[in-house]
């Protein structure tokens, strides 16, 4: 009797699983609505489609370092609207953690999946690289855009501003809210973020002239791009220097909550940084009211938009990723493709663009 | 093979054809097949070369899942492991990096994980009231601790010389990873020790009541301090297999490893209160959730719903068995009514 009442609950479960499985992929397609995760869904009915040999669309993919991070959905959707309006099919697959390791396992599956390009913010310089040499022998275009990946491992970036531009902006920036003396701060994201690096070392040897002597960098805290974190960081910042002058946070996630933390306590801190125009509108004043005088981004839409240009160029062969090589992004204009330091070649987006109360309320609505 | 008590394996009861068809193992076996009917369906790319392909970085992840059955079948628990992993790649990766040969290399991973190991061991055995749950949560804490003070502030080390790496993460044929085959030894191994000798029988002892076994001379706390140790040992292996997908290590390196190796051992039928479970249920269990990863991963379904089916299926296993005796119970009451 027990035996039978077993086989039976057990055949259930694999209707359930069964069940959940087909679930799950009908509730993916539910979300096609709210853009999240629809492409991939689109992807479904190409690779359908392809079946009924009614479909040759090319394969974009793009991989960002993580779901729920603002900026990044930015850059994929400007990615997908380039890509779509071009008539490719684009997946968008997100990493289950801002990790390199859940990374791997995206790829690997990009490559089984056969697309034609990938294009990827990378949450590692270096630990995607076998991965991504898998992909590349597989035919697939790899390039990445935002935070890069080694040489070894890329066609070639998209880097969203020059790292001695930004570095040179952010301390001309300091050394302005500061009045050229006293101790400042970094408020960065992780420790092991490559963009956030660069533009930290960047920071420090423009810090070496001798204009900028009198400011002292007393701490780079890390807020690993989670708000609670990020809040905790900057109070600690407050407690630890009460003569703190300035804090400099180069993430969005950072100098949004360092924003609201100065704003609510009324400090005489002053900050700037890189933020989105969206989230830091009620931050930006010239007065004592607000936190931020004024700070910096380039359009994540445009760099998410150059990262398809360039995937498409690279799959059509227009551009192998060689120094030297031009080609046109559509709207954005002409790029040359130029020696990114590091042994590979990079492209450069523009100089970052400069938010403050004069244009916030334009810009706060486009993104 | 006689038991200390002078018991045979000749004299356990032979199970009827029905019990061994309707037992959680074989229903495993009956869903891995499946769920790749199912990959196949859902995806053209679901493939035995895109698989084996995937694998290598799930199967890491298994070798964990070998000595974290034993120590369910204890009845108890190491969830360091993941910090232990994240240890040793640093260790490996910083020693790597002095230009050591690449044996060297192995033997820190190794050594590393069997020291974190051992380490959990001494204290659990020499306080043996202390709770393993509690102690691991503590050294993971420091393990990870030590691996980020070791890291320094950029949080990360790479590989600069990757040549032995890609060696062990090389493929037979083009086609099956060497990490299955090792696994294999390894899953052979585990298998054949837990269910056929004194040793493995012991820890079922232990498992379902520590004092009797204590009491009929079973040496509780060796056994205890060794699997222990072993479990750090296999930290140290996976790290090194990890290491060779990742060139490298960092502060997330093993997150969550040790949860995935529980989820997929209990998925086996290995019972977290102790002394129940078969060995071979956690391996087939492993594949079922890898392929399912995989399958879920090819039609590109978001991630986090990926890991809610898995929390539900990991649910539903744990509740079955309980479900099942419930309602025997239920049935034996009308009966006698």
């Amino acid at each position: 009797m027990k035996k039978k009442v077993l086989s039976v609950l057990l055949c259930a479960a694999m209707v359930a699983t069964l069940a959940i499985g087909c679930g799950g992929n009908g509730g993916d397609g539910g979300n096609a609505g709210d853009d999240k995760q629809s492409t991939s869904d689109d992807a479904n009915k190409g690779g359908d489609d392809a079946d009924k040999g009614g479909s040759d669309k090319k394969v974009l993919a793009v991989v960002p370092k993580s779901a729920g991070n603002p900026y990044n959905e930015r850059e994929v959707a400007g990615f997908e609207e380039v890509a779509k309006a071009a008539g490719y099919e684009v997946v968008v697959k997100y990493p289950e953690q801002a990790t390199a390791d859940a990374q791997q396992s995206v790829i690997q599956s990009l490559i089984s999946q056969d697309v034609d390009a990938i294009c990827l913010a990378a949450n590692d310089e270096n630990a995607l690289q076998a991965s991504l040499e898998d992909a590349m022998a597989a035919g697939i275009k790899v390039c990445c855009m935002d935070s890069k990946v080694n040489a070894a491992s890329r066609a070639t970036f998209v880097n969203q501003a020059g790292t001695k531009e930004i570095g040179e902006t952010l301390m001309e920036a300091v050394y302005d809210l500061a009045d050229g003396e006293g101790k400042w701060a970094i408020l960065s994201a992780t420790s092991q973020a490559a963009n956030q690096n660069a533009w930290i070392d960047a920071m420090k040897e423009i810090m070496k002239d001798e204009k900028y002597s009198k400011l002292e960098l007393v701490e780079v805290a890390y807020g690993d791009d989670e708000p609670q974190k990020s809040t905790d960081q900057t109070q600690a910042l407050l407690e630890k220097y009460s003569d703190l002058k300035v804090i400099c946070a180069p993430t969005t996630v950072g100098i949004n909550a360092a924003a609201k933390v100065l704003q609510d306590k009324g400090s005489s801190v002053k900050l700037t940084g890189l933020g989105l125009p969206s989230e830091m509108a009620e931050y930006i004043g010239e007065d004592d009211e607000h936190s931020c005088p004024y700070m910096y981004l380039w359009n994540p839409i445009d760099v998410g938009k150059l990262g398809a240009y360039v995937s498409i160029a690279l799959v059509e062969g227009d551009i192998t990723g060689a120094e030297g090589e031009t080609f046109t992004a559509g709207d954005l204009g002409e790029y040359t493709i130029v020696d990114a330091g590091d042994g590979g070649t990079e492209i450069i987006l523009g100089a970052p663009f400069k938010f403050d109360p004069s244009n916030i309320e334009e810009w706060k609505e486009i993104y | 093979m006689a038991g200390k008590s002078g018991r045979t394996i000749a004299h356990v009861p032979e199970k009827s054809v029905k019990k061994t068809l309707l037992c959680w193992e074989s229903m495993l076996v009956v869903l891995f097949i499946f769920i790749n009917i199912f990959g196949q369906g859902i995806s053209p790319n679901y493939q035995a070369s895109n698989v084996l392909r995937e694998m290598p970085r799930y199967l890491a992840e298994m070798f964990l899942m070998l000595p974290m059955a034993y120590l369910l079948v204890l009845g108890e628990i190491d969830i360091s492991v993941g910090a232990t992993v994240c240890l040793s790649a640093t260790m490996a990766c910083m020693v790597c990096n002095t230009g050591a040969p690449f044996i060297v290399v192995i033997l820190t991973a190794l050594a590393v994980g069997t020291a974190c190991g051992l380490l959990n061991g001494i204290i659990l055995t020499k306080f043996t009231e202390l709770p393993p749950m509690i102690v691991t949560l503590g050294t993971q804490i420091m393990f990870r601790g030590i691996a980020e003070i070791t890291l320094g502030s950029g949080g990360s080390v790479s590989l600069q010389n990757t040549e032995g790496f890609r060696a062990i993460s090389g493929r037979v044929g083009g086609l099956i990873p060497y990490v299955f085959f090792v696994l294999l030894i390894f899953a052979v191994i585990f298998t054949v020790v837990l269910a056929k000798t004194t040793f493995g029988r012991s820890m079922y002892a232990i498992g379902t009541n520590r004092q009797a076994a204590y009491y009929s001379g079973v040496p509780v706390q060796k056994y205890r301090l060794i699997v222990y140790t072993v479990m750090g040992t296999m930290a140290g292996l996976c790290a090194l297999f990890l290491t060779a997908y990742l060139y490298g290590a960092n502060t997330t390196t093993g997150n969550g490893f040790e949860m995935d190796a529980i989820a997929m051992a209990v998925f086996g039928g290995i019972a977290s209160t102790g002394g129940k479970g078969r060995l071979i249920g956690g391996i087939i269990s492993g594949f079922v959730i890898i392929c399912l990863r995989v399958a879920l991963g090819l039609i590109n379904m978001n991630p986090q719903l990926i890991l809610i089916i898995l929390g539900i299926l990991l649910i539903l296993a744990v509740m079955l068995p309980n479900v099942s005796a419930q309602i025997g119970q239920m049935r034996k009451k009308a009966m006698k009514k």
